[in-house]
């Protein structure tokens, strides 16, 4: 090489500027229009889940009200709302219920709430279909905690 | 009340545009992209790879990727992701890529003084050459040559861009600067 190291560092210096201009606008304006796709997606999202939470919190209330009060009027032998027939191994375990005592009387309910909902149960969601309905029975303990959560549809 | 995103660190930007905030999101990318789209383009020598790499790595950013502070600095983490992308396109144009001689001039280098007419035309053919050897080097060595002798980043950013030790970082530098000195001297000899 004709030049020394001096010249090859100083070479490096001016391939270094190669790219400086930076990335063309284009690519921004993609970048942009992707954000605003996926904050948009993400507000349809937390609708979707804010009222799946609701669904299943009101299909909760409306169980522990109505088997309370039939206990109230006929006394203890009126069977819950619906009860289960079905295993607890029919079901996905919910993340939240690791820590609650096994099963020993289950309640089944049957609630419609969004897909996105699914998430929250730890379930891998496709997130196109995020806000459509689904129909799940959700698995109840004698403590009226959810223990799982079972896809009818 | 909108979070404003002017002055923010880096962390900060991160979680704002976590929480949707395009405003923090643009100030981030204009932090940042420059370097990444230089990254990718003197890694690859293909402007259509760097901007998709730039693009994936922004992409990423405000889709999954998770930065860990404990881990070294925002940049560092963007050469990391921006470096498996460029490998990723590497591998997939393998059959396809040739060094070119910039006949486009999209990927052009800087241009000596225009009153030197001789010297600009020797300074850009050392130049080209150059870019061509480095772009000829095995990925392994070109990246630490980009990051640290062309993006002039310190050896623990670069251990933590490409995932290695920072003794693997200094032997892979001491290596790549030789077979480039070697290759511009052959490059000499042969006239090229």
């Amino acid at each position: 090489m004709k030049g020394s190291e001096q010249e090859f560092l100083k070479d490096l210096r001016v391939l270094a500027e190669d790219g400086a201009g930076g990335a063309p606008a284009a690519v921004r304006e993609r970048l942009l229009i992707e954000f605003r796709r996926r904050s948009a997606h993400r507000r349809v999202v937390a609708r979707a889940r804010t009222a799946g939470i609701a669904a299943i919190a009101a299909a909760l209330l409306v169980a522990w009200v109505s088997g309370d009060a039939r206990h109230f009027l006929t006394g203890p032998h009126v069977p819950a709302p619906v009860v289960a027939e079905a295993t607890d191994a029919d079901f996905y375990p919910l993340p939240e219920a690791e820590g609650l005592p096994p099963i020993e009387n289950a309640t089944v309910i049957r609630v419609q709430m969004p897909v996105a909902s699914l998430q929250l149960m730890g379930l891998a969601v496709n997130e196109d279909g995020a806000a459509d309905p689904v129909q799940a029975d959700i698995l109840l303990g004698q403590d009226g905690l959810a223990r799982g959560v079972r896809l009818v549809q | 009340m909108l979070e404003s995103p002017s002055h923010g660190d880096d962390d900060g930007l991160l979680r704002l545009i976590s929480a949707g905030n395009e405003a923090a999101f643009l100030e981030f990318y204009n932090r940042h992209q420059g370097s990444v789209y230089r990254f990718a383009l003197q890694m690859s020598g293909k402007a259509e790879i760097a901007e998709e790499v730039t693009q994936d790595v922004f992409v990423a950013v405000t889709k999954n990727a998770k930065y860990d502070r404990t881990r070294g600095s925002v940049l560092a983490f963007l050469y990391g992701i921006s470096r498996n992308l460029v490998l990723r396109c590497l591998e997939r144009e393998k059959p396809y890529l040739t060094v070119l001689d910039d006949p486009d001039g999209e990927y052009a280098g800087g241009m000596a003084d225009e009153h030197d007419l001789l010297g600009e035309l020797t300074q850009n053919q050392r130049i080209g050459r150059l870019r061509k050897a480095v772009l000829a080097l095995p990925p392994v060595y070109r990246e630490v040559v980009v990051l640290c002798d062309l993006h002039e980043i310190d050896y623990a950013e670069a251990a933590v861009a490409l995932g290695c030790a920072i003794g693997t970082i200094r032997s892979r530098l001491h290596r790549a600067r030789a077979l480039l000195m070697e290759k511009m001297r052959a490059g000499e000899r042969c006239g090229v």
